[in-house]
């Protein structure tokens, strides 16, 4: 049972680095335009690169 | 080959909308015939594949259907100056900055096509859409590019584009919510972990061997709990010390500081007998935080009544030197330049007339609807719109003393003198906090008689008890339900906190002009000369004020509809208008001519005596009469008045059967007000009052110890509408008042004023409900806890309980309209 020494604070850790990315993916404005980013990937820009 | 999927083939080969019949807009693109619905849609098309980015028809997903494009934004060349830009760009120097809002993008292919387009343009860096909030991010250099020409170019492939400040339009106060929601998210987080420890101890982990780890893993998660979501407490309660103020944050922090300390000391100690409360207090911050948040959420942002009111006042003003025409800023005007005010242009200075005719739309400063003729020598205002003519005006006051700034100044003074709302809960809150401090003292002193430790255990257990939770619920979870469902009845509720108040309003006052009355000219009465049908009169004025651009002929247009004339069919020949007397045209062969008594005269007609005596009767009731004559006979006379909302006589019925006092306030004269008051079965009137009269007679009201609510609508009720205890504006206002008011009633129903006293009322018994609930709990759970019988379960229990009580019984505030209709 000792192992709980490590797995629990681990964990609590571990979640205190998600809630931090969160709050910084937040901050950056990666939650303010889900739609625009999405579809852009699908943008081909390439067309006078292909042979 | 149709290589471009047009969303539907027999539509326009832009947008995709059918083509009304008969209309013929075609294009030739690459060989292929198109057809267009519109001109927009066809230039922008022209545009699009001169630009040679047509793969935008490619890129756009099935099944969308884009809309033609919208007007492109007018006098975008201000946006050129320094001046005008410093409001939006984050940084100087040539490269700039700027955030645009911007009209017309449906898809991810419109998104393409911007950023394709502005990127070629030259000095152009950076070209970011926002998709989900229509909004391009720019970065340009200025010295290789104008704003004005990128917007320009903006308009040209179908998209109508404004800067804007992203700081100002999202607020002070909508930051902080977000910071209280990232504080929110964090108790959160630390609670649901803690609760996991906590069922291990109460589970049996507290005698065994892992009792203090547990006890040091609840220390960590609610020390940075407490500091950092907690903080918010902290700061309010010493905030409310420092002014001799027990704030309801008092009791909180008072609880979570010693539930910590007492957890804390336990830890330390490592204690083999009492218990921790780490749990409690994760949670208490975590619900409280949930109250809070609500309660911002409804909260007023009382600075954009200001902004708005500066948006009001022109940036430029075209000044004429040396017989040139000049466009330059508002703030290099001076006083006795001359400037020249186009038609369709709001005037930028006040100034005095020198040159030309018009007439001037002044609502925002008098309230009146009716625009005012203004010829040489007459006054203009800054702000006010000039309607149909061009006028060349000597500036006599610019920018801090014109009207405008003078009513911005009010407005100010209104919202730094106003008293803060007093809430119910608050007033209970220092009793509960002096009582609660007794108890828990009187505790101790009674146990430790007996043992100090025992002692020390009930005195913490009544603190944390006691911790007003459900208290603290209590307003924010009320008017949260009660505005959500006012909103769906078209109650909008803008400050949260008024709900209590506007069930206790002893005193009405009301705007006269678009918020009692229609705020619109209309026929209400015509008399007519014997053998004479009122039709035909009707049909011929209508014939020929269809070319007329003054009020009056709205209203006759707007009767002749209403009886389904057939005016159109008529041949008007010779149609003349003379300024502030009258028009004349030759109507299927017929002279008629409509005006006042003196343009008739002037004609050479005698006026029909018996009319003559109706029409004074008529503008003893403070209508204005509209002459006409036939032929050169003078055979009717037209009364119009501003007509009454169809519910303001209901509304002013059960607002007197409540016996609730009312004043009417117009700035309108004094006889049209009495004859609207009159109308209304008679009240209060005070007339022809300047816009800060009107604060000054609210301010009147409640030195008299009244409390008021002003329902108003125009520009000039903004001070009176922040003065009063609550404000009402109607939702058809101006930007203005709607930002100045507490609640906004929307498709303009005045009888939406009776259900928000209803929702009023209702809000304030379900407060008092909950506070009664609160203190049902402590009288159940403050003995116990007295008694030393309560340990962290039984807290842990009771707590989120009592909470969800309050919770409940608000939610309740619902089921209120189930009777009425939407």
């Amino acid at each position: 049972m000792n192992v709980i020494y490590t797995l629990i604070p681990g964990m609590t850790f571990l979640g205190l680095v998600f809630f931090a990315i969160m709050i910084w993916a937040v901050k950056k404005g990666q939650y303010e335009d889900m739609e625009g980013n999405a579809s852009r990937i699908l943008q081909d820009d390439d067309e006078d690169m292909m042979p | 080959m149709n290589q471009y999927s047009s969303p539907c083939s027999s539509g326009c080969f832009h947008c995709g909308l059918p083509i009304a019949a008969g209309v013929n807009y075609l294009a030739s693109l690459e060989g292929a015939e198109r057809n267009f619905c519109c001109l927009g849609c066809q230039s922008v098309c022209a545009a699009i594949f001169e630009a040679g980015l047509q793969s935008y028809y490619q890129r756009t997903p099935e099944g969308v259907l884009l809309a033609p494009p919208p007007e492109p934004p007018k006098d975008i060349e201000i946006y050129d100056f320094d001046e005008v830009q410093q409001e939006f760009i984050t940084c100087s120097g040539d490269l700039r900055d700027i955030h645009l809002l911007v009209e017309g993008v449906h898809c991810a292919a419109c998104v393409w096509l911007i950023e394709r387009r502005l990127q070629r343009e030259p000095g152009v860096q950076l070209a970011n859409v926002n998709l989900a909030a229509k909004r391009i991010h720019l970065r340009w250099d200025s010295s290789r590019n104008k704003l004005s020409n990128l917007i320009r170019v903006l308009a040209r492939i179908g998209y109508s584009a404004v800067p804007y400040d992203p700081e100002n339009a999202e607020g002070v106060i909508q930051k902080a919510n977000r910071s209280m929601l990232f504080r929110l998210f964090f108790a959160g987080f630390a609670m649901m972990n803690l609760i996991w420890i906590s069922i291990a101890l109460y589970s049996g982990a507290n005698k065994g061997e892992f009792r203090e780890f547990f006890h040091w893993m609840g220390f960590a998660l609610a020390t940075p709990t407490l500091l950092y979501a907690g903080y918010p407490f902290y700061r309010g309660a010493v905030g409310g010390l420092r002014v001799w103020q027990l704030t309801m944050d008092l009791p909180i922090a008072i609880g979570l500081s010693v539930t910590y300390a007492y957890s804390t000391y336990i830890t330390v100690t490592a204690n083999k007998v009492g218990e921790v409360y780490f749990d409690t207090v994760t949670n208490l911050i975590f619900v409280i935080l949930i109250g809070r948040y609500l309660e911002g959420m409804f909260r007023h942002q009382a600075l954009s009544a200001t902004n708005r009111l500066m948006e009001l006042q022109p940036r430029v003003a075209t000044v004429i030197n040396e017989g040139k025409e000049q466009i330059i800023p508002i703030r290099g005007v001076k006083l006795g330049d001359h400037v020249l005010i186009k038609p369709g242009y709001k005037v930028p200075v006040d100034g005095i007339v020198l040159e030309g005719h018009s007439t001037v739309d002044e609502s925002m400063l008098s309230g009146e609807s009716v625009p005012v003729n203004k010829s040489s020598g007459a006054k203009v205002f800054s702000g006010t719109v000039n309607a149909n003519g061009a006028l060349l005006v000597e500036v006599s006051s610019t920018l801090q003393n014109t009207t405008l700034a003078k009513i911005i100044r009010l407005v100010e003074e209104a919202q730094s003198s106003k008293a803060p709302i007093q809430r119910l809960a608050d007033t209970i809150v220092p009793w509960f906090v002096l009582v609660t401090l007794m108890c828990a003292t009187l505790t101790f002193l009674i146990w430790n008689t007996e043992s100090f430790e025992i002692a020390l255990m009930a005195a913490t257990s009544v603190l944390i008890i006691t911790c007003p939770c459900a208290l603290g619920m209590a307003t924010p979870m009320s008017i949260a339900v009660a505005s959500g469902l006012g909103a769906k009845h078209g109650i909008l509720v803008k400050n949260g906190l008024v709900l209590e108040t506007l069930s206790k309003v002893t005193h009405f006052v009301f705007d006269k002009t678009g918020t009692l009355t229609e705020g619109k000219m209309s026929v209400a009465k015509m008399h007519t000369a014997q053998n004479i049908a009122g039709k035909d009169v009707l049909c011929s004025a209508a014939a020929v004020e269809r070319y007329s651009e003054h009020g009056t002929a709205k209203a006759i247009i707007a009767e002749a509809e209403a009886h389904h004339l057939n005016y159109r069919d008529t041949i008007v020949l010779g149609f003349h208008a003379t300024a502030g007397l009258g028009v004349q045209a030759n109507v299927n062969g017929e002279t008629v001519l409509l005006g006042s008594a003196e343009w008739l005269i002037r004609n050479g007609i005698t006026l029909n005596a018996g009319l003559q005596a109706q029409a004074h009767e008529l503008e003893a009731q403070a209508m204005s009469c509209v002459y006409c004559a036939l032929g050169n006979v003078h055979v009717a006379v037209l009364a119009l008045a501003d007509k009454l909302r169809d519910d303001a006589q209901q509304l002013v019925n059960e607002l007197r059967a409540a016996s609730i006092g009312m004043t009417l306030l117009s700035g309108d004269r004094k006889a049209v007000a009495e004859a609207i008051a009159q109308q209304l079965g008679g009240m209060e009137v005070i007339a022809e009052v300047l816009p800060q009269d009107k604060d000054r007679v609210i301010q009147r009201l409640q030195q008299d110890g009244k409390v008021v609510a002003m329902v108003g609508d125009g520009v000039n009720d903004a001070p009176a509408l922040i003065r009063a205890d609550v404000g009402i504006a109607l939702g058809s206002g101006t930007d203005v008042s709607v930002e100045s008011a507490d609640i906004v009633l929307m498709h303009n129903g005045l009888d939406k004023v009776r259900l928000a006293t209803l929702l009023s009322r209702r809000t304030l018994l379900t407060i008092k409900q909950n506070i009664g609930l609160s203190f049902v709990y402590n009288a159940i759970m403050v003995p116990l806890a007295m008694m030393a019988k309560v340990n962290p379960l039984v807290a842990a229990i009771t707590m989120p309980i009592s909470s969800l009580v309050v919770i409940g019984n608000a939610a309740r505030i619902r089921n209120l309209f189930k009777n009425e209709k939407s």
